[in-house]
């Protein structure tokens, strides 16, 4: 849906994706060391900005650009969709941040905060490939200890997979949050410094 | 510090942040629970244990123990 959130953090940010930023998706989605555990997505613009334009309808849906604060290049995209208003719950996901960036730890907890704090969430869950080990490792090395094996979630490249499901509540973001801070904290200090 | 005992001193900080054994061919490819959080606490456990520091365009490309060996050598012997 269009949104005006944008969430500074410490060396990133996320502000509302928009039709510019068509490119920046088909770079993303398409760079083939990392899209094997998402949905296949069309490399043709237009496709691209006819998604837009659903989603920009689409209620309880957020899309977000993480972009550095020095130099407002963007470094990856994050979501938060499916918001159920009645159990304050969403999902989070669509997350997909370049080679080299830095900004994983620290976007991941501007998306908890957006969650949490700005949209006033009780509850949001990340569903992961299962065999995305390295992502599911990053939702355990959080510190999320509420999971659950989700069989043939996903269907990717006409196959049915398995997913991992990371639930948060607040009183667990309570509890985690600031180990994210932290990390979030040194490692901005050091992109600040280059 | 010697080669031998920077690799040491890397092979141990892994070990401590990912809680599994760690040998001189460990790398992010092999070693699933080496995530992109993980690989944070490793890199500043490093730069703690030898007293460097990597740059941020050095940071992400520090995917194995050989390659933070070999920066590490490079940043100790500057």
């Amino acid at each position: 849906m269009r949104h005006n959130i944008i969430l500074a953090g410490l060396a990133f940010r996320l502000r509302p994706i928009a039709d510019a930023d068509a490119p920046l998706v088909l770079e993303l989605r398409g760079d083939a060391t990392r899209n094997q555990h998402i949905h296949a997505t069309s490399q043709i613009i237009e496709d691209q900005l006819a998604w837009f334009a659903r989603y920009y309808e689409r209620p309880g849906d957020y899309y977000f650009v993480i972009e550095r604060l020095d130099t407002g290049v963007p470094d990856g995209v994050i979501s938060i969709y499916d918001i159920d208003d009645k159990s304050a719950c969403g999902e989070w996901g669509r997350w997909i941040v370049k080679p080299g960036s830095l900004a994983a730890v620290e976007s991941a907890w501007l998306i908890y905060r957006c969650a949490f704090e700005q949209l006033g969430l009780e509850r949001v869950y990340c569903r992961t490939v299962a065999d995305n080990q390295q992502v599911v490792s990053f939702h355990d090395s959080c510190g999320i200890t509420d999971r659950r094996l989700l069989p043939g979630q996903f269907e990717i490249g006409g196959k049915h997979v398995d997913a991992v499901e990371h639930q948060v509540t607040r009183q667990a973001w309570s509890e985690f949050g600031p180990r994210l801070k932290r990390l979030a904290e040194l490692t901005a200090r050091r992109v600040q410094r280059g | 510090m010697d080669r031998k005992q920077i690799e040491q001193s890397v092979i141990a900080a892994l070990a401590a942040v990912l809680k599994c054994e760690v040998g001189a061919d460990t790398s992010r490819q092999n070693t699933p629970q080496w995530d992109s959080l993980k690989h944070i606490e490793i890199i500043f456990s490093v730069e703690d244990e030898l007293g460097i520091e990597f740059s941020e365009k050095e940071m992400a490309g520090l995917d194995s123990v050989a390659e933070i060996v070999s920066r590490a050598m490079t940043l100790h012997a500057a």
